[in-house]
Parts: structure tokens; C-alpha cells; sequence
């Protein structure tokens, strides 16, 4: 019979039993218990790795568990990992801009209009400060 | 052979083709037939390609001598701006997956169509929304930021912005619900035996397209939202003028553009290898290299977006890193184009008008490539960014490429969809003119570039003068091509010759299984795929034919019926209750 | 890759419409087959959701990264106390959602109406909480954009920081865009209900209600990263 296979499709599934469910539910609060308490302490540079682990934390117990990605087909877990992966390459990457932004020592730091402001100063201040332009070096 | 019998005693009356099932316009309009989704598709695009294709004409044609002028320059930044917007956003992007993906992709696997045929309709309905909302940023005003809306210019504009970039928003959910539509179907709908190997490599092209369609779109829905605000709320974000950094919305910007060079190409680089293992009836060499090297150019194609703001005033430190990996992306496309050319070495290679164009494929496809590694190069790029070198540049990769592949498939496939062969003659003409126009055109542009033209200027030296004509008469060469091809398309639809079933004696299943024009529910009976999408080698095993002279191409000329066709594919059997 | 169950795929022309269950559409072969494709969708649709966010997620990093300070003075007139009440609050209905697949595949029609409905309330809840915290925000002329003009103590000192609008821009659009999502979200779940109330779901077949969940979860895990970057930096 063709759709033999029907039957027992929806008995394939995974039921989380309540106190599992209950149990992660627990632990939410609890991790956001923590989460607000630690954030009472300064913890320099770690501040944001230790919040992001905690949040980390969380959405990997709300993923696995509550959104049965654990019992789930591992296809589903594979695209989920992609798209993490690629928030991540987005943020790394652009960070390692933002972050390093005028790292080349070479380039002129001062923007055009304050460019323009030491020259009208070197104007001002030297009659003869157009003949000293020859350089960019010179215009500091 | 009951699938054959079958087959038979339906040819007594006419047959049932999802071209005479349910074709009131009420019925095309909620259809949720993937063919007939494809085929409306098909229409809107081809409205779109042509209106942005005489905007590049008009814009050609200004540019034709410092003398001459068709417009002011407020109307050529206007020009430019829709003809990059509407290519880009509303043609290109969506061309080769929403026209012959949906039409081919679920014949191909042997399903009856893609999983989720409502979502399929709806993006349709989405697309013509972005389209409608295009239209509207067109009346309210004008729009001269180019297609990459940098900010601030593009966050100070007026309100055609706002109605633009909504259009890019919007147009967006139709490319998403696409890719994910057809993830989805690849993953889940395949026909039995239709294993990942054996996956015809269109298939693979489109599977590569589509996980780059739904994890870089959204990126570039928020942008343009953020845009949105920027404009109505001054939300500080882009515009230095509020403390904004315009740096950034490049990188938003780009994190979606950049791969969606790779929408464009990477289905492009499906039909290729349907249309170089088909015509040189060989099995296509390096299988896995192509599938994987696909994949790979899809994940590389994120990591260097950067490349495009080497001069932008980014940190040096990605300048570098971004270079790099953009050299890397040279290799998996070296690998496709070494494996096409060798499945052609000692093929029988037929010059059928879309091998044409798959060989004109192959050579604007390397320019394209490889002066994209030139301007990828940190101190090249610096004299080259903003210049005709770049124009000319990603027109060889998008239109040498993507459109130069979507004419060789729609010209492939144009007998499964019809059901009519056109004009071959009038074919081979018209890809010879598209060719040497599109050379003309835009080799003259890399020249242009190199010398120092900037792109996007409505006026230039006297100097430039003698390229930019020999540029607008390429592109008048290249139209009439163009034109040419709309015009005995439309001719084979009344008057071309009836298409048989497998014209091209090619081995997948659209040809094998399928009848000539085909069945609203595609199969007849599921088949059971044996077999590998291009396993021509086995002619005598498999195909029944004696294996020498029979099942060649060459010396056959243009007589498609001395070609034995690849035999079917046998049906699944019915009862598979173990499956 | 191939690691999914194997494919199966259409049937004969002759045999369809016959014996399938009344869910079961057409183009599949079994409701295993539907049941998984939905669901592989679901999945995609839902990181493009996160890619979605995440440019917002990039923006703030930027900015916080460039004005450590502004965005510590900025964030501390957010109330942690009600953005915490509110953490507890999603993340209890997201317990609920669980629940009511949780009764759903056991068949239990009541459990589930009653699990979806007070996934509702508490989504409800969010949103009041939500337009309390804005309009006390409004009230002092903390606004997005050019409109922002602090007035008022606790809030005038911060007209003098630099980049503490872009702070509150990123805060409103965030927090903005999620609110949009839970709106969504709540008029899915209200649907749900009343078909689950209507009987058109049992353990045989449940996936819209299996499909509203995960969409729920992916809000419940926004809000999750949302709460510690904005309010307690």
C-alpha cells in the first residue's frame, strides 16, 4: 500500500516530556538571575564576553530544548549553524574595519575642513606662507 | 515499457500539456504550477530587460562624442541610476533562478513541483510589488544616486529614494522565497535514486544560489530600511553630517551586493555545464570538482565584500584581508573553467546555438574573472576604482556572463517550454552578433578605464572621444543581436517547427521523461533514476545506441534526429512501501 | 549533507487524490515528506530573521566599540528592572509554546488552546511593559533621531555626550523591529489557537502550531541578546 508510510509519520516525532521542559525553564531564569547580578560588577574588558556568554548560554538551551533541534533532523541543525556562522563573518568582519579605522600612518589624520582651517591660519598668520606650501608636510 | 505505452495512447487525442490545462488569465494569475510561475516570470523580466536596456542605450548614446547630447545631465544620473537599479535588482538577480529555475529545477529532480508551489505564486506577486513601487520612486522624483545608494548623497535625496529602496526591500522577500523554496525542494523533493552525485548540475548551480539568497538578503532589507529611517528620522546612523558613518552602510551595503555577484553567476554556471556536457555529448569531467567548487565560491563569496571600498578609507588591515580572499575566489571559478574545457577535449562538440553561447560563455567569463583579480589587487585598484575598467569589468562578468548564459539556456530549454524549435540560422546569427557586439562595447571600455575615464561622468576629454564611439556602435551591434533573438522568439511561438521530445538528445530527466511540451503534473509515472545526469559514455549500455557514428554530434549537422536520444529512465515502482 | 531521510517524491498521475489524509498536498508522497519540508523551511525563514538583525547587532557593536562611555550613560537610563520583569516574561512564554506542542502531540485539545492562550497574554504583557518603558522615554524627549532633546533630570546631562543619540536610535529601532516581530507573532499564536480550538490539529498532524513555536523562540532568543547589550552595558 502506498501511504503504508503515513501511519506512523507523526509517531516519529520527539515528545519533550514537561519537567525537561520545566528544568530549562529553570535554568533560564536563573542564567538571567546571574546575568543581572553580574552586571552589578565591572569586569573591565571581559564585560562583554561574559554577557554574551550568558545570552550564548540561554539561546542554546531555548534552541536544543524548547525548539528541538537536539531530536530534530540533523539538516535542520546544519542551517541554523550556517546562519550563526554568518552573523558572525558579518560582525568579525566588520569589525576588523571599524575597529583598525585610519591604521595606515602615511595618510593625513586631519579631515579637508580642518586642512582647510590650518591653511587659512598659515595664511593669516605669514604674508608669505603661499610660498612655503611646497609639500602637504608642510602645511602642519 | 509501460510508461512508453502510455505515452502512446495519449498522443491519439491531443495531449494534456500544462499549456492547455486551465489557461483562462484567472487561472495563470493563481496558478501554483511551477512552469507557469516560471513562464510569468519570464514575461516581467523580459519588460524589465528591455526598458534597462534602452536606458544603457540612451546612455550609450549620450556618451557617443562630447558633442553630441540627448539629455541633461541631471536626466543621464537619472538614466544610469534605473538602468543599474533595474538590471541589478529586478533583472538580474532574479533572472536565471525565477525563469529557467522554476522551470526546470522540479523536472530535473523528478518531482511535480517545488515544495512549496504558494510560496512559489506569492513571490511572484511580491516581485511585481517591488516592481510597482520601482514605478512609483520613477514618478515622484528623481533618483541620481547610482545603484549603490551611498550615503550621505543617497540620505539627503528625496522622496524617490524612500519608494526606491522600499522597492529593494520588497523585491527582496521575492528572492528569499525563492532560494528557500527551492533549498527546500532540493533537500526534500528529489525523485528515488535521484541521489546528491547524481543531481544534474544546474541543480547544484541553483542550490549554491539559493543558500547565498537567503543569508545575504535580508542583510540588504535591513539596510535599506535603515535607510529609510536615516532619511525620515535622521537616526544618525549613516550620515557623518549626525555622527553617522558612511563606511558603514558600505559594508551593509556590500555584504549583500557582493554575494549577490554570486546569485547572478553561480546559476549561470549551472546551465554552463548543461549546455557544454549536452553539446559535447561527453560526461562532464570533474563532476564534484564543479557541484563543490560552486558551493565554495557561494561561502568564499561572503568574505570579501570589502573589496569594493579599498578606496573608501577603510582600515588598511581589511583592505589586505579582504584582497587576499578575493584572490582566493580565483580558484574554484579556474576549476570550472578548466573542467568545461576539458569535458569539450575529445568530445563531439555540436555548434548548436547555445553551445555558442556556452563558448561565449567561456571566454567573457575569463576576461570578467580575470580582470576582476586584476582590480582585486590593492595598488591596481587604487588607479582603477571609478573607472571604465570597472564598468567593463562586472558587464563581462554580469551580462558576458549571467546573461550571456541565460540566452544559452532559455535558447536549450526554449523547446521544453514552448514546445517549438526556433530559427536556427537566425540563432547562430544573432549569438555571432550579441558576441562581437558585446566585445566591441565593453573591450573598449576596459581601454577607456585603463586611461584614465571615470565612470559615472557625463562629459570627458576630447581624448576619450574615439573609444566611447567605438563603444556605441558595440552596443548598437549588440542590440540588434538582442533584438534580433526577441524577434524570431516570438516568431517560433506561431510559426516554429514542433519541438520532439528530447531535441538535444540530452540525458536528464526534463528530456528523457518528460513529454515534449510537458504534463501539468511533469511525470506521467515517477521515474527511478539509475543513472548519472550525463553518463553519455554509456551510450551502448544504456542508450541502445551502437555507440559510434549514432549517438555523435559532429558531421550531423543540424539533423537532430540521427542523434540517438538518451533512453528514459524507468518508473518508480508504485508500491514502495519500505520507502 | 545528505544526512536527511530519503527522498521520496510524486506518485502517478492516476493514483492521486486517493487515500491521502486530508492535509496532505498533493505534490507530496507522504505526510513525513511534508511534515520535514515545512519544517526545513521554517529553519531557513528563521536565520534569515537572525541575518536580519544581525546588521542592527553589527551597528551597535560599531558604535559601542567607538564610544565605550556614551553608551554606558546612555543604557543606564534604560530600567533594568522592567527590561529583567520582561526577559522573565518572554521567556516564560516561550515555555508555554513548548507546552502546547508538548500537549498537542499528545493529543490534548483543552491543554493546548489553554498553553497558546496564555502564550498571548504574556506576549500582551511584553508589549504594555514595552509602551510603558517608551513613553517614559518620550516624556523626556529621548526620541530616535533628530527629535531626540533630553529634558529633565536624570536625562539633561546627556545632551552634552556625544553619540548617546546614536544609542537611542539603535535602542529604538532594535527594540522597534522586535516589538513589530512579537505583534506578528501574536497574531500567529491567536490563529493558532482558534484552529487548535476548531479541532484542525491532533497528533497525527500539528505542523502550523510546530512552526509558530520555533517562530516564537527565535523573538524569545532576540530578546535574550537584546536585554544584556542594551540595558545593562
Amino acid at each position: 500500500m502506498a501511504h503504508a508510510t503515513d501511519d506512523h509519520a507523526a509517531h516519529g516525532h520527539h515528545i519533550i516530556p514537561i519537567p525537561t521542559l520545566l528544568k530549562v525553564f529553570g535554568a533560564l531564569v536563573a542564567l538571567t538571575a546571574i546575568t543581572v547580578g553580574l552586571s552589578a560588577f565591572d569586569f573591565g574588558m571581559f564585560e562583554i564576553p561574559v554577557a554574551l556568554g550568558l545570552a550564548s548560554a540561554k539561546a542554546t538551551l531555548v534552541v536544543m530544548i524548547f525548539m528541538a533541534l537536539k531530536y530534530d533532523n540533523p539538516v535542520n541543525m546544519l542551517t541554523f549553524s550556517v546562519g550563526v556562522l554568518f552573523v558572525a563573518v558579518f560582525l568579525i568582519f566588520t569589525l576588523l574595519d571599524t575597529a583598525f579605522r585610519g591604521d595606515m600612518d602615511n595618510v593625513d589624520r586631519l579631515t579637508i575642513e580642518e586642512r582647510e582651517r590650518l591653511n587659512e591660519q598659515l595664511q593669516e598668520s605669514d604674508v608669505d606662507a603661499e610660498d612655503l606650501q611646497v609639500a602637504p608636510s608642510d602645511m602642519q | 515499457m509501460e510508461a512508453a505505452a502510455h505515452a502512446a495512447s495519449q498522443t491519439d487525442a491531443e495531449p494534456r500539456t500544462y499549456l492547455n490545462h486551465e489557461t483562462s488569465l484567472w487561472e495563470w494569475l493563481t496558478t501554483k504550477d511551477h512552469k507557469k510561475i516560471g513562464i510569468m516570470y519570464l514575461i516581467s523580466l523580459a519588460v524589465v530587460f528591455l526598458v534597462a536596456g534602452l536606458l544603457a542605450m540612451a546612455v550609450r548614446l549620450e556618451l557617443m562624442s562630447p558633442d553630441f547630447s540627448i539629455m541633461s545631465a541631471s536626466q543621464y544620473n537619472q538614466t544610469f541610476t534605473m538602468h543599474g537599479i533595474m538590471m541589478v535588482f529586478l533583472f538580474i538577480v532574479p533572472s536565471i533562478p525565477a525563469i529557467l529555475g522554476n522551470f526546470v529545477l522540479p523536472l530535473q529532480i523528478g518531482a511535480k513541483d517545488v515544495a512549496f508551489p504558494r510560496l512559489n505564486l506569492a513571490s511572484w506577486y511580491v516581485y511585481i510589488a517591488g516592481g510597482a513601487l520601482t514605478v512609483t520612486a520613477l514618478l515622484v522624483g528623481e533618483l541620481s544616486t547610482g545603484w549603490t545608494f551611498y550615503t550621505p548623497y543617497s540620505s539627503q535625496q528625496g522622496t524617490a529614494v524612500i519608494f526606491m529602496t522600499g522597492a529593494i526591500f520588497v523585491s527582496g522577500f521575492a528572492s528569499i522565497f525563492t532560494g528557500l523554496n527551492f533549498i527546500v525542494t532540493i533537500h526534500k523533493m528529489r525523485a528515488p535514486g535521484m541521489t546528491w552525485n547524481r543531481l544534474p548540475l544546474f541543480v547544484w548551480g541553483l542550490y549554491a544560489t539559493s543558500i547565498v539568497q537567503v543569508l545575504a538578503t535580508p542583510v540588504v532589507g535591513i539596510t535599506m530600511l535603515l535607510l529609510i529611517l536615516e532619511q525620515t528620522l535622521q537616526i544618525g546612523i549613516f550620515d557623518p553630517a549626525l555622527g553617522g558613518d558612511p563606511i558603514l552602510f558600505q559594508h551593509f551595503f556590500w555584504f549583500y551586493s557582493h554575494p549577490a555577484v554570486y546569485i547572478m553567476i553561480l546559476p549561470a554556471f549551472g546551465i554552463l555545464s548543461e549546455l557544454i556536457a549536452t553539446f559535447s555529448r561527453q560526461r562532464i569531467f570533474g563532476y564534484r570538482a564543479i557541484a563543490l567548487s560552486s558551493v565554495a565560491i557561494a561561502m568564499l563569496g561572503f568574505l570579501v565584500w570589502g573589496h569594493h571600498m579599498f578606496v573608501s578609507g577603510q582600515s588598511a588591515i581589511s583592505s589586505i584581508v579582504f584582497s587576499l580572499i578575493t584572490y582566493l575566489i580565483g580558484i574554484p571559478s579556474g576549476i570550472k573553467i578548466f573542467n568545461w574545457i576539458a569535458t569539450m577535449y575529445k568530445g563531439s562538440v555540436w555548434l548548436q546555438t547555445p553551445m555558442l553561447y556556452a563558448l561565449s560563455f567561456l571566454f567573457l567569463f575569463t576576461i570578467g574573472g580575470l580582470t576582476g583579480i586584476m582590480v582585486g589587487v590593492l595598488g591596481v585598484d587604487v588607479h582603477l576604482h571609478d573607472t571604465y575598467f570597472v564598468v567593463g569589468h562586472f558587464h563581462y562578468v554580469m551580462m558576458g556572463g549571467s546573461v550571456i548564459a541565460l540566452l544559452g539556456g532559455m535558447h536549450y530549454w526554449w523547446p521544453k517550454i514552448t514546445g517549438r524549435m526556433y530559427n536556427e540560422t537566425l540563432g547562430k546569427i544573432a549569438a555571432g552578433l550579441v558576441f562581437v557586439g558585446f566585445n566591441v562595447t565593453f573591450f573598449t571600455q576596459l581601454v577607456l578605464g585603463s586611461q584614465g575615464m571615470p565612470r559615472r561622468y557625463y562629459e570627458y576629454v576630447d581624448r576619450f572621444a574615439e573609444l566611447h564611439m567605438i563603444s556605441t556602435i558595440g552596443s548598437f551591434i549588440l542590440a540588434s543581436g538582442l533584438f534580433l533573438v526577441l524577434g524570431y522568439a516570438l516568431h517560433s511561438l506561431f510559426y516554429g517547427k514542433k519541438a520532439p521530445q528530447n531535441p538535444w538528445a540530452a540525458a536528464t530527466l526534463e528530456w528523457t521523461n518528460v513529454a515534449a511540451i510537458p504534463d501539468p503534473h511533469n511525470f506521467t509515472s515517477t521515474p527511478l533514476v539509475t543513472r548519472g545526469p550525463y553518463d553519455f559514455h554509456k551510450a551502448d549500455e544504456v542508450f541502445g545506441g551502437s555507440g559510434d557514428g549514432q549517438a555523435r554530434g559532429d558531421g550531423a549537422g543540424s539533423d537532430a534526429s540521427r542523434l540517438a536520444p538518451p533512453e528514459a529512465a524507468p518508473s518508480a515502482p508504485k508500491e514502495d512501501a519500505s520507502a | 549533507m545528505s544526512t536527511e531521510t530519503a527522498p521520496a517524491t510524486t506518485e502517478s498521475v492516476e493514483t492521486e487524490h486517493d487515500h491521502h489524509p486530508p492535509h496532505l498536498q498533493h505534490h507530496f508522497v507522504s505526510s513525513e515528506q511534508q511534515f520535514d519540508s515545512a519544517k526545513l523551511g521554517m529553519w531557513l525563514f528563521l536565520i534569515t530573521e537572525i541575518l536580519l538583525f544581525s546588521a542592527l547587532f553589527v551597528a551597535y557593536a560599531v558604535y559601542r566599540n567607538w564610544n565605550p562611555m556614551a553608551f554606558a550613560e546612555a543604557s543606564s537610563t534604560l530600567d533594568w528592572v522592567l527590561g529583567s520583569v520582561n526577559t522573565i516574561v518572554l521567556l516564560t512564554s516561550s515555555l508555554t509554546v513548548a507546552l502546547s506542542i508538548h500537549f498537542i502531540q499528545k493529543n490534548d485539545k483543552q491543554k493546548t488552546v489553554i498553553s497558546l492562550l496564555s502564550t498571548l497574554v504574556l506576549a500582551g504583557g511584553f508589549l504594555v511593559i514595552k509602551y510603558f518603558e517608551y513613553m517614559a522615554k518620550f516624556e523626556h524627549g529621548i526620541y530616535p533621531g533628530e527629535a531626540f532633546a533630553p529634558t529633565g533630570s536624570g536625562y539633561e546631562y546627556l545632551a552634552a555626550i556625544p553619540y548617546v543619540p546614536q544609542f537611542f536610535s539603535i535602542y529604538f529601532v532594535m527594540t522597534g523591529i522586535h516589538g513589530v516581530h512579537v505583534v506578528i507573532g501574536m497574531g500567529l499564536i491567536g490563529w493558532m489557537a482558534w484552529r487548535a480550538h476548531r479541532g484542525d490539529f491532533s497528533d497525527e498532524w500539528y505542523t502550523p502550531v510546530e512552526l509558530t513555536g520555533l517562530y516564537w523562540h527565535i523573538v524569545d532568543i532576540i530578546w535574550i541578546f537584546l536585554f544584556p547589550l542594551l540595558y545593562l552595558v
